[in-house]
Protein backbone atom coordinates (compact mmCIF):
# COMPACT_ATOMS: atom_id res chain seq x y z
CA UNK A 1 0.00 0.00 0.00
CA UNK A 2 2.94 2.62 0.80
CA UNK A 3 4.83 1.26 -1.99
CA UNK A 4 1.76 2.26 -4.10
CA UNK A 5 1.67 5.91 -2.87
CA UNK A 6 5.01 5.88 -3.02
CA UNK A 7 5.22 5.17 -6.60
CA UNK A 8 2.29 7.49 -7.33
CA UNK A 9 3.88 10.35 -5.36
CA UNK A 10 6.94 10.08 -8.06
CA UNK A 11 5.01 9.68 -10.94
CA UNK A 12 3.34 13.20 -10.16
CA UNK A 13 6.65 14.77 -9.36
CA UNK A 14 7.90 13.50 -12.88
CA UNK A 15 5.20 14.55 -14.33
CA UNK A 16 5.39 18.11 -12.50
CA UNK A 17 8.70 18.45 -13.37
CA UNK A 18 8.14 17.88 -17.54
CA UNK A 19 5.67 20.40 -17.14
CA UNK A 20 8.14 22.87 -15.82
CA UNK A 21 10.36 22.15 -18.43
CA UNK A 22 7.74 22.51 -20.98
CA UNK A 23 6.53 25.89 -19.59
CA UNK A 24 10.32 27.51 -19.55
CA UNK A 25 10.08 26.11 -23.26
CA UNK A 26 7.27 28.07 -23.66
CA UNK A 27 8.98 31.14 -21.80
CA UNK A 28 11.78 31.20 -24.01
CA UNK A 29 10.01 31.01 -27.20
CA UNK A 30 8.19 34.43 -26.24
CA UNK A 31 11.10 36.21 -26.17
CA UNK A 32 10.30 38.25 -23.19
CA UNK A 33 14.45 39.08 -22.25
CA UNK A 34 14.86 40.55 -18.69
CA UNK A 35 11.50 39.03 -17.47
CA UNK A 36 11.84 35.36 -19.51
CA UNK A 37 15.17 35.30 -18.00
CA UNK A 38 14.14 35.80 -14.70
CA UNK A 39 11.28 33.06 -14.72
CA UNK A 40 13.49 30.52 -16.70
CA UNK A 41 15.80 30.38 -13.92
CA UNK A 42 13.26 30.78 -11.19
CA UNK A 43 11.33 27.85 -12.32
CA UNK A 44 14.85 25.65 -13.11
CA UNK A 45 15.45 26.82 -9.44
CA UNK A 46 12.14 25.16 -8.78
CA UNK A 47 12.68 21.96 -10.81
CA UNK A 48 16.78 21.66 -8.67
CA UNK A 49 14.39 22.07 -5.41
CA UNK A 50 11.83 19.42 -6.25
CA UNK A 51 14.91 17.13 -7.56
CA UNK A 52 16.68 17.41 -4.83
CA UNK A 53 14.10 18.03 -1.55
CA UNK A 54 12.19 14.31 -3.20
CA UNK A 55 14.64 12.83 -4.94
CA UNK A 56 17.57 13.06 -3.08
CA UNK A 57 16.02 12.81 0.27
CA UNK A 58 16.76 16.67 1.83
CA UNK A 59 12.98 16.47 3.50
CA UNK A 60 14.42 13.47 5.83
CA UNK A 61 15.59 16.71 7.65
CA UNK A 62 19.61 15.62 8.39
CA UNK A 63 21.09 18.63 9.50
CA UNK A 64 24.54 17.58 8.73
CA UNK A 65 23.52 17.41 4.68
CA UNK A 66 21.80 20.98 5.29
CA UNK A 67 24.75 22.46 6.98
CA UNK A 68 27.24 20.92 3.86
CA UNK A 69 25.04 22.52 1.33
CA UNK A 70 24.42 25.88 3.33
CA UNK A 71 28.05 26.18 3.94
CA UNK A 72 29.07 25.22 0.34
CA UNK A 73 26.70 28.15 -0.76
CA UNK A 74 27.33 30.64 1.41
CA UNK A 75 31.42 29.91 -0.07
CA UNK A 76 30.12 29.57 -3.68
CA UNK A 77 27.89 32.96 -3.87
CA UNK A 78 31.02 34.71 -1.99
CA UNK A 79 33.05 33.44 -4.61
CA UNK A 80 30.65 34.32 -7.49
CA UNK A 81 30.11 38.03 -6.45
CA UNK A 82 33.94 38.78 -5.10
CA UNK A 83 35.14 39.62 -8.81
CA UNK A 84 31.62 40.86 -9.51
CA UNK A 85 32.41 43.71 -6.52
CA UNK A 86 36.09 43.85 -7.67
CA UNK A 87 35.45 44.21 -11.06
CA UNK A 88 32.17 46.91 -10.39
CA UNK A 89 34.77 49.28 -8.09
CA UNK A 90 38.00 49.30 -10.22
CA UNK A 91 38.40 52.31 -12.52
CA UNK A 92 38.07 50.32 -15.95
CA UNK A 93 35.07 49.58 -17.31
CA UNK A 94 33.25 45.87 -16.80
CA UNK A 95 33.46 45.43 -20.96
CA UNK A 96 37.35 46.01 -20.71
CA UNK A 97 38.05 43.10 -18.71
CA UNK A 98 36.20 40.72 -21.43
CA UNK A 99 36.09 40.79 -25.11
CA UNK A 100 33.43 38.11 -27.49
CA UNK B 1 34.97 -11.50 9.72
CA UNK B 2 34.22 -8.96 6.92
CA UNK B 3 35.16 -5.73 7.22
CA UNK B 4 31.29 -4.37 7.53
CA UNK B 5 31.84 -6.20 11.08
CA UNK B 6 34.92 -4.07 11.81
CA UNK B 7 34.49 -0.50 10.62
CA UNK B 8 31.91 1.19 12.24
CA UNK B 9 29.21 3.11 10.68
CA UNK B 10 29.77 1.07 6.81
CA UNK B 11 25.47 0.14 7.27
CA UNK B 12 24.18 2.26 10.45
CA UNK B 13 24.40 6.21 10.76
CA UNK B 14 26.78 8.06 13.25
CA UNK B 15 24.43 8.88 16.34
CA UNK B 16 25.90 12.72 15.67
CA UNK B 17 25.82 13.13 11.97
CA UNK B 18 22.66 10.75 11.56
CA UNK B 19 24.35 9.36 8.38
CA UNK B 20 26.31 6.14 7.83
CA UNK B 21 29.96 6.71 6.02
CA UNK B 22 29.24 6.82 2.37
CA UNK B 23 26.30 9.16 2.44
CA UNK B 24 28.69 11.43 4.62
CA UNK B 25 31.53 10.93 2.36
CA UNK B 26 29.32 11.71 -1.02
CA UNK B 27 27.91 14.66 0.59
CA UNK B 28 30.77 16.10 0.81
CA UNK B 29 32.02 15.22 -3.26
CA UNK B 30 29.24 16.56 -3.78
CA UNK B 31 29.63 20.04 -2.25
CA UNK B 32 32.94 19.97 -4.15
CA UNK B 33 30.85 19.28 -7.52
CA UNK B 34 28.58 22.27 -6.56
CA UNK B 35 32.11 24.39 -6.24
CA UNK B 36 33.17 22.61 -9.54
CA UNK B 37 30.03 23.28 -11.90
CA UNK B 38 29.31 26.69 -9.66
CA UNK B 39 33.00 27.96 -10.99
CA UNK B 40 32.42 27.75 -13.83
CA UNK B 41 28.59 29.14 -14.13
CA UNK B 42 30.03 32.27 -12.28
CA UNK B 43 32.74 32.28 -15.06
CA UNK B 44 29.55 32.07 -17.62
CA UNK B 45 27.94 34.77 -15.80
CA UNK B 46 30.85 37.12 -15.67
CA UNK B 47 31.84 36.84 -19.17
CA UNK B 48 28.26 37.47 -20.68
CA UNK B 49 27.38 40.51 -18.62
CA UNK B 50 30.72 41.64 -19.22
CA UNK B 51 31.05 41.42 -23.54
CA UNK B 52 29.77 43.80 -25.59
CA UNK B 53 27.19 41.56 -27.49
CA UNK B 54 26.00 37.76 -26.92
CA UNK B 55 24.56 35.68 -29.17
CA UNK B 56 21.07 34.94 -28.92
CA UNK B 57 21.62 31.06 -27.83
CA UNK B 58 18.72 29.25 -28.43
CA UNK B 59 19.80 30.44 -32.15
CA UNK B 60 22.92 28.45 -32.20
CA UNK B 61 21.87 24.99 -29.66
CA UNK B 62 19.09 22.60 -30.42
CA UNK B 63 16.68 23.41 -28.11
CA UNK B 64 13.93 20.91 -29.01
CA UNK B 65 17.03 17.97 -28.60
CA UNK B 66 18.20 19.75 -25.04
CA UNK B 67 14.32 19.42 -23.90
CA UNK B 68 14.60 15.65 -25.14
CA UNK B 69 17.14 15.40 -22.93
CA UNK B 70 15.81 16.70 -20.57
CA UNK B 71 12.98 14.41 -20.66
CA UNK B 72 15.61 11.29 -20.96
CA UNK B 73 17.40 12.52 -17.92
CA UNK B 74 14.93 12.81 -15.49
CA UNK B 75 13.21 9.71 -17.06
CA UNK B 76 16.86 7.90 -15.90
CA UNK B 77 16.31 9.28 -12.53
CA UNK B 78 12.90 8.00 -12.27
CA UNK B 79 14.27 4.52 -13.16
CA UNK B 80 16.78 4.57 -10.62
CA UNK B 81 14.27 5.75 -7.67
CA UNK B 82 12.04 2.65 -8.29
CA UNK B 83 15.41 0.17 -9.01
CA UNK B 84 16.07 1.51 -5.23
CA UNK B 85 12.34 0.43 -4.30
CA UNK B 86 12.88 -2.61 -5.57
CA UNK B 87 16.15 -3.46 -4.17
CA UNK B 88 14.67 -2.49 -0.71
CA UNK B 89 11.77 -4.91 -1.51
CA UNK B 90 13.99 -7.89 -2.32
CA UNK B 91 13.21 -8.19 -5.91
CA UNK B 92 16.33 -8.18 -7.54
CA UNK B 93 15.45 -9.16 -10.88
CA UNK B 94 13.36 -5.49 -10.87
CA UNK B 95 15.84 -4.26 -9.62
CA UNK B 96 18.26 -5.07 -12.41
CA UNK B 97 15.56 -4.64 -15.21
CA UNK B 98 14.95 -0.88 -14.30
CA UNK B 99 18.92 -0.17 -13.55
CA UNK B 100 19.48 -1.83 -17.38
CA UNK B 101 16.61 1.14 -18.02
CA UNK B 102 18.57 3.78 -16.56
CA UNK B 103 21.75 2.80 -18.14
CA UNK B 104 19.91 2.77 -21.37
CA UNK B 105 18.38 6.19 -21.16
CA UNK B 106 21.66 7.71 -20.39
CA UNK B 107 23.08 6.05 -23.38
CA UNK B 108 20.26 7.89 -25.12
CA UNK B 109 21.27 10.88 -23.25
CA UNK B 110 24.68 10.51 -24.61
CA UNK B 111 23.83 9.81 -28.08
CA UNK B 112 21.62 13.12 -28.64
CA UNK B 113 24.61 14.94 -27.14
CA UNK B 114 26.70 13.56 -29.65
CA UNK B 115 24.38 14.24 -32.13
CA UNK B 116 24.71 18.03 -31.34
CA UNK B 117 27.96 17.79 -31.01
CA UNK B 118 27.83 16.99 -34.45
CA UNK B 119 25.47 19.32 -35.80
CA UNK B 120 28.12 22.03 -34.67
CA UNK B 121 30.83 20.67 -36.13
CA UNK B 122 28.93 20.48 -39.55
CA UNK B 123 28.47 24.15 -39.22
CA UNK B 124 32.13 24.96 -38.43
CA UNK B 125 31.11 25.57 -34.65
CA UNK B 126 34.04 24.73 -32.34
CA UNK B 127 34.93 25.87 -28.98
CA UNK B 128 37.75 28.08 -30.59
CA UNK B 129 34.85 30.09 -32.15
CA UNK B 130 33.70 32.31 -29.71
CA UNK B 131 33.47 33.08 -25.87
CA UNK B 132 29.58 31.39 -25.91
CA UNK B 133 30.47 27.99 -27.35
CA UNK B 134 34.17 28.01 -25.50
CA UNK B 135 31.64 28.23 -22.37
CA UNK B 136 28.91 25.56 -24.45
CA UNK B 137 31.04 22.59 -25.09
CA UNK B 138 32.83 23.37 -21.73
CA UNK B 139 29.93 23.01 -18.91
CA UNK B 140 28.25 20.59 -21.98
CA UNK B 141 31.48 18.11 -22.17
CA UNK B 142 32.35 17.83 -18.81
CA UNK B 143 28.39 16.85 -17.42
CA UNK B 144 28.43 14.63 -20.45
CA UNK B 145 32.14 13.04 -18.72
CA UNK B 146 29.88 12.44 -15.42
CA UNK B 147 27.19 10.74 -17.14
CA UNK B 148 29.86 8.59 -18.48
CA UNK B 149 31.45 8.17 -15.17
CA UNK B 150 27.76 7.14 -13.85
CA UNK B 151 26.98 4.91 -16.46
CA UNK B 152 30.30 2.85 -15.44
CA UNK B 153 29.05 3.29 -11.77
CA UNK B 154 25.69 1.81 -12.34
CA UNK B 155 26.66 -0.88 -14.98
CA UNK B 156 28.77 -2.34 -11.76
CA UNK B 157 26.02 -2.36 -9.81
CA UNK B 158 23.33 -3.40 -11.93
CA UNK B 159 25.81 -6.10 -13.04
CA UNK B 160 29.15 -7.85 -10.84
CA UNK B 161 28.14 -5.18 -7.85
CA UNK B 162 25.21 -7.26 -7.27
CA UNK B 163 27.43 -9.81 -5.67
CA UNK B 164 27.80 -7.34 -1.96
CA UNK B 165 24.18 -7.83 -1.71
CA UNK B 166 25.22 -11.44 -0.54
CA UNK B 167 28.23 -10.18 2.01
CA UNK B 168 25.78 -7.59 3.27
CA UNK B 169 21.96 -6.37 2.06
CA UNK B 170 21.77 -3.15 3.85
CA UNK B 171 25.13 -2.08 2.41
CA UNK B 172 24.87 -2.94 -0.93
CA UNK B 173 20.97 -0.83 -0.67
CA UNK B 174 23.32 2.07 1.11
CA UNK B 175 25.71 1.93 -1.73
CA UNK B 176 23.33 1.95 -4.15
CA UNK B 177 21.72 5.07 -2.57
CA UNK B 178 24.49 7.24 -2.75
CA UNK B 179 25.26 6.48 -6.71
CA UNK B 180 21.37 7.40 -6.45
CA UNK B 181 22.23 10.42 -4.57
CA UNK B 182 25.16 10.97 -7.49
CA UNK B 183 22.52 10.45 -10.30
CA UNK B 184 20.06 13.01 -8.97
CA UNK B 185 22.77 15.77 -8.90
CA UNK B 186 23.98 15.26 -12.38
CA UNK B 187 20.04 15.38 -13.35
CA UNK B 188 20.20 18.64 -11.48
CA UNK B 189 22.95 20.10 -13.04
CA UNK B 190 21.43 19.03 -16.51
CA UNK B 191 18.55 21.09 -15.48
CA UNK B 192 20.46 24.45 -14.89
CA UNK B 193 22.70 23.84 -17.74
CA UNK B 194 19.65 23.26 -20.19
CA UNK B 195 18.02 26.83 -18.50
CA UNK B 196 20.92 28.76 -18.93
CA UNK B 197 22.67 27.54 -22.31
CA UNK B 198 19.66 26.66 -24.43
CA UNK B 199 17.15 29.07 -22.60
CA UNK B 200 18.11 32.40 -22.02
Amino acid sequence: MEQRSEFKRDIAIYLGIICLTALIVTINHLRLKSLGMVLILTIASCEALIVGYYFMHLMTKKKTIHLILFLTFVVFLSLLFLPAWDIANSPRTPSEFTTY
Amino acid sequence: MHDTELVPYKVEAREDTGLYNAKFGLWLFLASEIMLFGSLFSAYILLRVGSFSWPQQSDYLNVPIGALNSVILLSSSIFFIRAWVALKADDLAKYKRLMWWVISLAGLFLFFKGIEYYQHFSRQEYPKTSVFLALYFLLTGLHALHILAGIGINIYYAGPGTRLRTINKQWFINRLEVAGLYWHFVDIIWIFLFSILYLL
